[in-house]
């Protein structure tokens, strides 16, 4: 049967590049192969043509009938990480030079484990993006309300710009102080580099950046973070991903190739700050999840991805996903709206070590990667991963790992698993295997708890989502003694984040900083003049957007507004944002709306009695989220059919050991399983990219989506 | 468990090693043999022969002399048994003037000689800076370290001393 690929989605890590196809009936191929650093488009035509081969077809056949191909890569991380982006030159309000070295305190440690980060000694701050000499003080100063105190001393720009330009710079960031509420001296900096780089024998091959164009949200250190990565990093993978447009278009592909943004959405690759798609890989899934939530009607959700080396949790609650307005990224903290994720370094191919001195297990934080791999790959990895143990007690099928491309050495495992652990702890192999695996489950499992309490969510009101290739394998075990409403996961769990990345629409999204207050009590005029600020704020984003979007999406296509206003009760010291129910504001009914809407949202995540009208409102920051759809994976209802799964779907038994016994577990194929299908435990289920292990007591039941409920 | 080369060892003894690999060393369970490999290294750079027991700062071991244990510079002066602190046969230099301290710290930076002095511990043999110690007048010199020697050896390093 011929089919008809629409979305093409492309996730390179450092080692593996997944693909993920979806055809207009919403059935999917995954591929992967080794991941291409020197020109990722190899190894992406690689990966394409490996999930094309699932479907008789190969890369030739798909690129013609796309709709859309879409990217995300840890590229752009990496050449942060590995300090290789451009020689950056800054210019920067005078007596602010050194706020490159002296970051934030908190970089000094900040994605360390927490052995690390109790260990003063390990401290180090995060060597700066830009070599110190690079950095030029000018004499200006705009104040806190706006208004330039002292003017910019112009031929200081100049000098700055000559010695910049004669150290060979390949780009100049200016970021004055308090730009985001008066840019012009920022400007005017920018038409005197103009200047300067014309006369300078290199032409125009500099580009500037400035912070009020990037970043006009308050947090001097983090947007001077923001727009630093953008000069610094973004350009070396804008390269590559031309390259990768190119690969694709050149195969018949029409349109320009899409990248993941780290507040959910799609933009092209010439989107003017790609710094914006630096976070993107759990992004997917939340999408993913958010997707589907508008499908089936599940609003509250907990999503769980266990994947190799880390356990990320998100929520949805009615809808909303909270967004992180200050993440940290590659340790360096930046104001850049993030769909909020935590996660625990704890993953399928989390290292299981024995202290040597206390016999303590510790599981993480470092992982073995695909290559070399958990011992029981058998390609030289030594040290034993939560996989092994996985093998080990029969979860997971040594013939039939990543559908049977990657063997798994039983006899490897066990032996490597004894000498390192078991033997040194004085206990048996099996047992010591299980309780590693419900070490690990634990931690997972505490961390949802964790989660769940700090922002205050009653888990029997959420559904939770378990996916990632090694969700279905431990989601019975890290849901164990958690009340949820009901425990969901997917025959595509292990493509689910690549799959999340094809739901989402083209979104741009705006944000600047203000300062607008309604205190308690405050009469009509006080509330219009708070009313026409913020309309004026979204008219001007509104155009922005329109100038932008029709630069980059080819396609005439209705754009829709959003508009965003983070608010807080007076004196508070974080916002949440809110959608504002009306696109202006004009009258001061208009404001009590807006309020209302966010004082809704408000008692739903931290409760009612939380609520304090007392305070006044505040509204610090506005946004704008501007999306024209796309064509998306359809996932289609069936009616459900009997309990009894079909006999060919019933692969025979293996014995698996569950809470200290060997037990014979059913063994089943998922894609043979059809919506109404009950399988009682114990059972395993499997998929190529994935195994769901039914413990005794529970069962797994198929929805009318094919999706599967662990109860 | 993690071990590393002997060149290694010698580059993280040296501050040599990239921050990259050095953190990595730091964070992990400590390597097999370590302290057998790091004392090898400290050996060979000696010019004396006795057997180095244990480190005791940046130019001073505790070393075997026949029966005796005693603290050693590298350069071969010995100060005496290990029991006893080794400051007290030192040669010392006190900073508890304005002048003087006003050589390392200038101006506003240096603290009041009124509360607090700064004492200097050289060797008599080669001259080096040993110690300083940054105490109020009149403070007892600070024993630094009397490690428990047989409890390390017998209960960590498992070995005869
Ligand atoms: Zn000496």
């Amino acid at each position: 049967m011929a089919r008809k690929p629409l979305v093409l989605g492309i996730d390179a890590g450092g080692t593996m590049t997944d693909t993920f196809v979806v055809d207009e009936n919403g059935d999917f191929t995954v591929g992967k192969a080794a991941t291409t650093p020197h020109d990722e488009s190899v190894g992406f035509l690689e990966s394409a043509a490996d999930a094309m081969s699932y479907w008789d077809g190969d890369g030739r056949s798909l690129y013609p009938e796309l709709e859309v191909a879409l990217y995300s890569g840890t590229t752009m991380v990496n050449t942060l990480i590995t300090r290789r982006g451009r020689k950056v030159g800054l210019i920067t309000t005078k007596g602010f030079e050194d706020d490159v070295l002296m970051g934030r305190g908190m970089q000094s440690w900040t994605g360390y484990s927490y052995s690390d980060r109790i260990h003063a000694v390990t401290h180090v701050h995060p060597s700066a993006l830009v070599d110190r000499r690079h950095v030029h003080g000018v004499t200006e100063r705009v104040d806190v309300f706006g208004e330039a105190v002292i003017p910019l001393y112009e031929h200081e720009v100049e000098a700055a710009a000559e010695e910049l330009l004669a150290d060979g710079v390949e780009a100049i960031v200016v970021h004055f102080l308090y730009s985001y509420l008066n840019p012009e001296h920022e400007q005017r900096a920018r038409a005197i580099l103009a200047a300067a780089i014309a006369r300078s024998r290199r032409g125009g091959d500099v580009p500037v950046y400035l912070g009020s164009d990037l970043r006009p949200v308050i947090r001097e250190n983090s947007r001077l973070n923001a727009a630093l990565i953008e000069a610094y990093a973004v350009a070396p993978v804008r390269t590559q991903l031309e390259k990768v447009e190119r690969a694709v278009q050149s195969r018949g592909y029409r349109y320009p190739l899409q990248t993941v943004l780290a507040y959910g959405g799609l933009c092209n690759i010439r989107y003017p700050r790609l710094h914006e798609t630096l976070i993107s890989g759990p992004v997917g899934g939340v999408m993913g999840a958010k997707h589907l939530s508008a499908l089936t009607g599940i609003d509250n959700i907990i999503v769980t991805d266990l994947g190799g080396t880390s356990f990320d949790i998100g929520t949805i609650t009615a809808g909303y996903v909270p967004v992180e307005p200050e993440p940290v990224l590659a340790r360096f903290k930046l104001n850049l709206p993030t769909i909020a994720m935590e996660n625990i370094g704890a993953g399928a191919g989390s290292y299981v070590k024995v202290d040597p001195v206390t016999k303590k297990v510790q599981i993480g934080p470092e992982s073995a990667g695909s290559t070399p791999g958990p011992v029981s790959f058998g390609k030289g990895g030594t040290t034993v991963t939560i996989t092994d143990c996985d093998l080990v007690l029969g979860y997971l099928n040594p013939d039939y790992f990543l559908g049977g491309k990657q063997k798994l050495d039983k006899e490897l495992a066990l032996r490597a698993l004894k000498e390192q652990v078991t033997e040194q702890i004085g206990v048996d192999v099996y047992a010591g295997a299980e309780a590693i695996v419900r070490m690990m489950e634990r931690e997972a499992r505490d961390a949802i708890r964790a989660v769940a309490s700090a922002r205050g969510l009653d888990t029997t009101q959420y559904t939770l989502f378990g996916y990632g290739g090694a969700g279905p394998l431990h989601l019975a075990g890290y849901t164990e003694g958690l009340d949820f409403g009901g425990v969901l996961t997917f025959h595509f769990a292990a493509a689910f984040s690549a799959f999340g990345c094809t739901t989402a629409d083209y979104q741009h999204r705006y944000a600047r900083s203000v300062h607008l207050g309604l205190p308690p009590g405050c009469d009509a005029p006080a509330k219009l003049a708070v009313a026409e600020a913020v309309s004026r704020v979204w008219s001007e984003m509104e155009e922005a957007a329109r100038a932008e979007m029709a630069n980059e999406i080819a396609v005439a296509r209705e754009i829709r507004f959003t508009q965003l206003a983070m608010v807080r009760y007076g004196g508070q010291l974080s916002d949440l944002e809110a959608v504002s129910p009306a696109p202006r504001l004009r009258t001061a009914a208009d404001v009590d709306r807006l309020i209302a809407a966010w004082e809704d949202l408000y008692s739903k995540i931290n409760s009612r009695v939380a609520r304090y009208e007392g305070a006044g409102y505040q509204i610090f920051e506005l946004g704008l989220l501007a999306s024209v759809e796309k064509v998306k994976p359809r996932i289609v209802r069936q009616p459900l059919g009997p309990a009894e799964p079909a006999r060919a779907a019933h692969k025979g038994t293996r014995n698996m050991y569950w809470k200290g016994r060997w037990q014979p577990a059913s063994l089943w194929e998922m894609e043979m399983l059809r919506p109404g299908n009950r399988i009682a435990g114990p059972a395993i289920v499997e998929h190529p990219a994935t195994t769901l292990v039914v413990p005794d007591g529970k069962c797994v039941e198929v929805d009318e989506w094919n999706f599967f409920w662990l109860r | 468990m993690a071990s590393y080369p002997k060149d290694v060892i010698r580059d993280l003894i040296d501050g040599k090693l990239p921050w990259q690999t050095t953190k990595p060393i730091m964070s992990d369970f400590k390597d097999e043999r370590r302290f057998e490999i790091y004392l090898e290294i400290l050996q060979e750079r000696v010019p004396w022969k006795e057997r180095i027991l244990l480190p005791v700062g940046e130019h001073l071991y505790i070393v075997e002399k026949g029966a005796a244990r005693i603290v050693k510079c590298d350069c071969g002066h010995e100060f005496g048994p290990y029991t006893e602190n080794w400051k007290l046969e030192a040669l010392v230099y006190v900073r508890d003037d304005e002048r003087s301290l006003d050589e390392i710290y200038p101006g506003a930076r240096k603290c009041d000689p009124g509360w607090m002095e700064l004492r200097e511990y050289y060797c008599p043999g080669c001259k080096a800076q040993l110690e300083v110690e940054a105490v109020t007048p009149g403070y007892p010199v600070v024993f630094d370290f009397v490690p428990d020697l047989e409890g390390f050896y017998r209960d960590w390093l498992k070995k005869p001393l």
